[in-house]
């Protein structure tokens, strides 16, 4: 055990002290989120849902609600007017529309039902949650604003009583007040009318939440090819060889080696989390036990399938294609390059088919959604039961020479 | 009891119609002995080298080193042994020094012990002064003498060399001959192979001749030239009249055979240093004079030919 660990050591020194490993490993990544992240919309306001919000009546009451929207912690309000508010809609720039039509500040003045209309895509996780949010704003507005006329013309209808108590004159102006503020209860404060924009607007919840997670994926399988390139010239320079003359055994070879690329890995992730959470403001600590499951997970996956890449390919060539065909694929499928709630549902079957993509999805929860142990733990087990298949299968094909 | 003892040792890839790379070879090697294994490539003897390391598993028979059997007791033998791949088997972008503790790491060497170790078998193969260079910036000679190096940190009673020398400078073959002699002055029992006649003729104590997976002889230098049966061979040429000198020749004391070969005489003699004056002295009476003469003392590439009808190509 003690040689393997020495071994796997060396491994993951011999790689980190390498240049182009620094490059492939953390430089590359790092780009290609911020590049991601800026096209799906950058940083900002990363925690909330961005709401694209076009404001034609301008009055009080309209100005009020996008104030209330924007100090929300759902939502971010991006001001938009005609047709600059159907392009962001059209290109799928925002979680959400919410157009505030003519005459809306009128009606919550007048005690009136307000209308508004929320600019949706169906089925829409994102769009759901900002509708959630409009609702309850508008609606405590609007609910605020029929109290205060209820009480208002209950004071009017009893200021005429010039004798009685206080108290008196109180319970009255309350016996008035009743029926006029639950007869506006009864109906509905606001009506929101829900239509559609284009497809899956509103499903992405920052650009770098989206781009980090996913890159690191896709990054994690592609250093799969800088560990398996150093086991295959080791297999043909005969240091392989020469460490089963020494006290190692087999295991601890294999072991030490998978434990090589675990480590290298495991540290590749926690230098790309730790730029993620400090410059793009990806919240990767929200639960840092289940984080810890899904960075064990994707370094488990990765490792053992870098050993059983290493352990069937023959020569560099041959690793290389191999790997960057199956990195791609693999990253593309899992849905590293753009989220699987987009796809078709036979995209998302087949790509759930892959540990990457349940890793990814635990990823994106702990970031988005505050996922904790227990909502990660199935992604723990398809991973552990991948890289178990992996690692039998690289321990069959495992040789010490060609 | 021979420190390493080989009997019936069989290798057969994929049996049982695959190649017969090791054909029942049995031998015993002495402690403190130099014992080579000389035949041409594809002989056999990094198969035999690679099962008595335990690399391989036989097929067939066993051989022990220092009382462990490669078959049932592989762990304790690679206790025991030091191999040098023929192979430069080290990490190119590590230095030398790192080279060494890692290997001494994998050989059970740790703290005041291994620093002790790397620091002596640094001084040994003279690159002290380049312990802080990376192996790939090395010469070939140079990391031949790492790769030496690192066999003999955990000081092995037994160390295999396998053609360690090739494909390197004459200066470095010579530093690394030498190397190897002193440690066979310092008590280590080694294993070589080659497929170089004058490094086996020189280096070793007893020599084992390898052909097709088929030891065929064994014995000393001087055994082994004897199966040829042979003296010194001596070509000679003279100015003129070669056919007549030939027959004077026959007549001096000490040559045993004379023929004629194209446009020269071939002499078999027991003792050339006693009969070249005489050839010289009978050609001057002869009114000859020697223009060309060889003397060829009989060698393992003789044995060779002798016992396969082939050549030991160097």
């Amino acid at each position: 055990m003690k040689l393997a660990a020495i071994l796997a050591r060396k491994d993951l020194l011999e790689t980190l002290r390498d240049k182009l490993s620094f490059v492939f490993i953390l430089l590359m990544p790092l780009a290609f989120t911020l590049f991601f992240g800026l096209l799906f919309g950058g940083g900002g306001n990363t925690d909330k849902l961005p709401l694209a919000v076009w404001d034609a009546d301008g009055g009080a009451a309209a100005k009020q609600l996008v104030a209330d929207l924007d100090k929300s912690s759902v939502v971010h309000v991006v001001v938009k007017q005609g047709d600059e508010f159907e392009t962001w809609m059209a290109d799928e720039r925002a979680a959400a529309g919410l157009l505030v039509p003519k005459g809306y500040s009128a009606a919550v003045a007048s005690g009136e039902q307000a209308d508004l209309t929320i600019v949706s895509t169906q089925g829409s996780n994102g769009a759901a949650t900002a509708a959630s949010a409009v609702r309850s704003l508008a609606g405590e507005q609007v609910t605020v604003e029929l109290a205060s006329r209820a009480a208002a013309e209950a004071i009017w209808t009893t200021r005429s009583m010039r004798s009685g108590s206080q108290e008196t004159v109180v319970v009255q102006s309350a016996a008035e007040a009743r029926p006029v503020v639950a007869a506006a209860l009864a109906r509905p404060a606001v009506s929101t009318r829900v239509v559609e924009a284009g497809a899956a607007a509103g499903q992405t919840p920052s650009g770098f939440i989206l781009s980090s997670p996913g890159m690191l994926v896709n990054f994690i399988l592609f250093s799969l090819m800088t560990a398996g390139i150093a086991l295959i010239i080791e297999r043909q320079n005969g240091t392989l060889q020469r460490l089963m003359t020494t006290r190692l055994r087999r295991w601890e070879l294999i072991g030490g080696k998978a434990a090589g690329m675990f480590l290298l890995t495991f540290v590749q992730q926690i230098l790309l989390m730790g730029v993620a959470q400090l410059f793009f403001g990806v919240d990767y600590l929200r639960d840092p036990v289940a984080l810890f499951l899904m960075m064990v997970s994707l370094s488990l996956v990765a490792s053992t399938l870098g050993l059983l890449l290493a352990s069937v390919m023959k020569s560099e060539q041959a690793l290389i294609a191999t790997t960057v065909l199956v990195s791609m694929a693999v990253a593309a499928m899992s849905g590293a390059w753009f989220p699987l709630e987009i796809t078709g549902p036979t995209f998302q079957t087949v790509g759930h088919l892959l540990p990457t993509a349940w890793i990814l999805d635990g990823l994106r929860g702990i970031v988005v959604r505050g996922f904790d142990v227990s909502d990660v733990l199935p992604a723990f087990g398809v991973s552990v039961a991948w890289a178990a298949g992996f690692f039998v299968l690289a321990v069959w094909r495992f040789r010490l020479s060609d | 009891m021979s420190i390493v003892e080989v009997k019936e040792l069989r290798k057969q890839y994929d049996p049982p119609k695959g190649v017969l790379a090791v054909d029942g070879v049995s031998f015993g090697i002495e402690q403190g002995e130099i014992f080579s294994l000389l035949g041409p490539n594809g002989a056999g003897k990094s198969t035999t080298i690679s099962m008595l390391s335990c690399l391989l598993k036989p097929t067939g028979g066993d051989a022990t080193v220092a009382g462990h059997s490669v078959v049932s007791d592989p762990q304790a033998v690679k206790e025991t042994i030091g191999v040098v791949p023929q192979d430069i088997a080290l990490y190119p972008d590590m230095s030398a020094r790192e080279n060494l503790v890692f290997w001494g790491r994998m050989y059970g060497l740790s703290g005041d012990e291994l620093k002790r170790r790397v620091d002596e078998v640094l001084e040994l193969i003279t690159l002290v002064d380049r312990q802080k260079d990376r192996v790939d910036k090395f010469s070939g000679g140079m990391k031949r003498r790492v790769n030496i190096g690192v066999a003999l940190l955990h000081k092995p009673k037994v160390l295999y060399l396998d053609e360690p020398t090739v494909g390197i400078d004459p200066q470095s073959r010579r530093s690394i001959l030498d190397g190897i002699l002193a440690l066979r002055d310092q008590g280590m029992t080694i294993l070589y192979t080659t497929h170089y006649m004058a490094e086996a003729q020189e280096l070793s104590d007893r020599i084992a001749i390898v052909d097709h997976g088929k030891m065929i002889a064994v014995g000393t230098h001087e055994e082994l030239v004897k199966i040829v049966g042979e003296g010194a061979r001596v070509s000679a040429r003279v100015d003129h009249y070669l056919e007549g000198m030939a027959e004077r020749w026959r007549e001096v004391k000490g040559v045993e055979k004379v023929e004629i070969e194209e446009d020269e005489a071939v002499l078999l003699t027991e003792d050339p240093n006693e009969v070249l004056p005489r050839l010289f002295e009978a050609a001057a009476t002869a009114g000859s004079r020697i223009t060309e003469i060889n003397v060829t003392e009989p060698n393992l590439e003789m044995v060779f030919l002798h016992l396969t009808g082939r050549a030991l190509r160097e």
